[in-house]
Parts: C-alpha cells; structure tokens; sequence
C-alpha cells in the first residue's frame, strides 16, 4: 500500500492530493515567513510608521508667500537599547527646489531636538537625543511633523519637478 | 551567558584574554608571555580608539516623503476703488486741458512661481469721454512699462516678474480737456498675470 491509496479515496486522483498538500504546506511557509517578517519589524530597535507622505503646497498670498504644509500623518517607533542612545535624521533628495523640515512631537523617552531643515546630502543630524537606557518602558512612538515650505522664487513642481526625499532614522549610541 | 556587548572592543578583549589564559598554561618562557601581555594592551587601545570614533548604530529605518508645489498665479489690488476728480480749478485760459489729477493711493501685489511672467492692464470702458493713465512705480521685481494710456487692449503694465512676490504702487492719471466736456467715465481695471 502506497502513502497515496492510504489517502485518497476510491475514485479520487492521488495527484490531486499532492497538489492540495503543496498549496497547503506552501500557504503555511508563507504564514511563517510573513510573521517573521512582522515580529521582525516590531522588534526592530527603530521603525518608520505610517507609509510615505506627500505634502502638497497650493496656495500662496500675492505680496507674501505660498502657506506651508504640515503632515505628522506618519511616527517612528524606537526601543530602549543596552545604552544611553539618539536618533539622527538625514535626507537624500537629488535635485532639490523646496524646503522641508521634521521635528519630532509627543516624545516620552528621550529630548527632541530642535526642528531639522532636510536638505539634500545632509550630514545626519541630531533628530531626539538623550534616550534612556532604564526604565519600565520598552518602545516609544513620537510623531513626525513634516513641515514643507516654498517661496514663489522656489517655482513649481510642473516646473521643477517633485521633491522625493528618502529620509533616514538611525538609532546609535550617544 | 548571553550577553549583549556595546562595544566591539569588548568582544575582542574577551576573546583575547581567553586565548591568553589558554596560552599562559602552554608557555613556558615569562617573556613570551610578557609579549602577549604587551599585545594584548596594544590592540585594546586599538580598539579603544576606532571604537570611540564610529559609535554603535543599533538600526536605521527610512521612507520617502514627496513634496509638491502647484503652480500659483495671484495677484491683486491693496483697495477697491480710487475716484479722480477734476475741478478745472488750475484751469489756464486758451488751454484745451483743463486739468490733470493723479492718484497713487493703491498698489499691486502678486505672487508668481511660474517663470517667465508679465503684468498686463486693460480697462472696460470702451470709448472713454477722458483719458486714464496708468503706471507702476516703484516695483519690487520686474521691469515697469511706460506710462500707458487704458484701453481695453490689455497692455503690458510690468514685465519680467519671473517667479516673485512682488508690490508696487499705482499712478493712475486722469486728463480732461475743455473740449470733453463734463461726466464722468467708470473703469474697471483688470491686471493679468500672463506669459
């Protein structure tokens, strides 16, 4: 008697059993290696949350200047490390026209800095400093508060084009 | 024992003193030994030194924000409406114009972040019974245009603006002639930010 016959049922396709186990046990690998994946990123020691924003500036006063735009739609998330530690900011934003800033608000565990300019290239920068390495807590959330600004000599995107940042948090050791 | 070290320094350190110890039962000699120790203490202010210089990252995380500006056109005027009076009171005989009266009480402001602009003015009244004048003074950016007289040919009133945010004062003057005679003439002034 062959492991399939134990199986399948009179009539039934033995190949179809095989099938039937593959998805089953690839549907499970799969569960496995997405789990892993989450419980990965939320152990991970820093975290951006909150996906990618887009800060759209449309309005702007004659005599004066176009009116920022404010998004804290997104955080990031940090955990207590071995050591005293800071997260820095930097940004990398080839060719870019318009001003952005980002502070952090709401921080329980640690000093936020002062707001950071993000400018293209930039060394990174001291972001929230003085994080603990005691207490009860485990992991804080901060919100990120993106600031974007942009003068009429700045011109305009259908012009200049998008800025696409790709900013940085890195957690070390202070 | 598991334990999370800080400092690569003092995994090397460990590392070190371990093979030390193991050394120290093999090796007869104490100056062979001496130069291990020497060793030893080379390497750990090595490390003690490059250790300090890059501090530990314990992990970076990144995403993309996107900043977008739309194209923006505004302009506009400081009041609502500017009343020029002639009385005829400097009136000179055997002169046909019988008086000139400017205002400049107003000004434009504008906001541009478009390249390559220009002001234009035109006025609504068709057929005028005196003539109204109009010139920029004054401006913050851009280049002002000779004094115009206002039709409803849309005019270039200030050029090269760029991208800017800009003011400037209007000189608007009115001339009656005797042969005009009297009544009164409503403009509706529009200006146009244009290419």
């Amino acid at each position: 008697m062959t492991p399939n016959s134990t199986i399948a049922k009179k009539g039934e396709d033995p190949g179809r059993h095989r099938s039937v186990r593959k998805v089953i046990s690839f549907g499970a690998l799969l569960a496995v290696v997405v789990w892993v994946a989450t419980e990965a990123k939320a152990q991970a020691p820093i975290s951006v949350r909150g996906g990618n924003p887009t800060l759209n500036i449309t309005t702007g006063w004659p005599g004066s200047e176009p009116v920022p735009v404010v998004n804290t739609a997104t955080s990031v998330r940090y955990r207590r490390q071995a050591a005293i530690s800071k997260i820095t900011v930097r940004t990398t934003c080839p060719g870019q026209s318009f001003t952005l800033k980002v502070l952090a608000t709401g921080v329980s565990e640690g000093v936020a800095a002062p707001e950071v300019t993000l400018v293209n290239g930039m060394l990174a920068t001291d972001f929230i400093t003085n994080i603990p390495s005691t207490g009860t807590w485990t992991t804080t959330t901060p919100t990120l508060r993106y600031t974007a600004s942009a003068t009429f000599a700045q011109g305009n995107s259908a012009e200049q084009g998008n800025d696409v940042h790709t900013v940085t948090y890195t957690i070390q050791v202070q | 024992m598991n334990i999370k070290l800080i400092e690569p320094i003092f995994e090397v350190s460990i590392l070190f003193t371990r093979v030390l110890l193991r050394r120290t039962r093999t090796v007869k000699s104490g100056r062979s030994l001496k130069k291990l120790v020497v060793l030893h203490a080379l390497i750990l202010c090595h490390f003690c030194l490059v250790g300090r210089a890059t501090a530990q990252i314990y992990g970076s995380d990144f995403h993309t924000v996107t900043v977008t500006v739309a194209t923006i056109t505004n302009v506009q005027v400081s009041s609502g409406s500017v009343s020029l009076s002639i009385t005829g009171a400097g009136a000179v005989a055997g002169q046909d114009n019988i008086g000139t009266v400017v205002d400049q009480t107003t000004n434009l402001l504008w906001g541009v972040n478009s390249a390559n602009r220009k002001i234009t003015a035109r006025t609504n009244l068709g057929a005028p019974q005196f003539a109204l004048k109009l010139v920029a003074l004054n401006p913050t950016q851009g280049t002002a245009m000779p004094e115009v007289t206002l039709s409803t040919t849309a005019t270039d009133f200030l050029t090269n603006i760029g991208r800017s945010s800009g003011t400037c004062t209007l000189r608007y003057t009115g001339v009656a002639l005797a042969s005009q005679g009297t009544g009164t003439d409503s403009h509706t002034v529009t200006f146009t930010v244009t290419n």
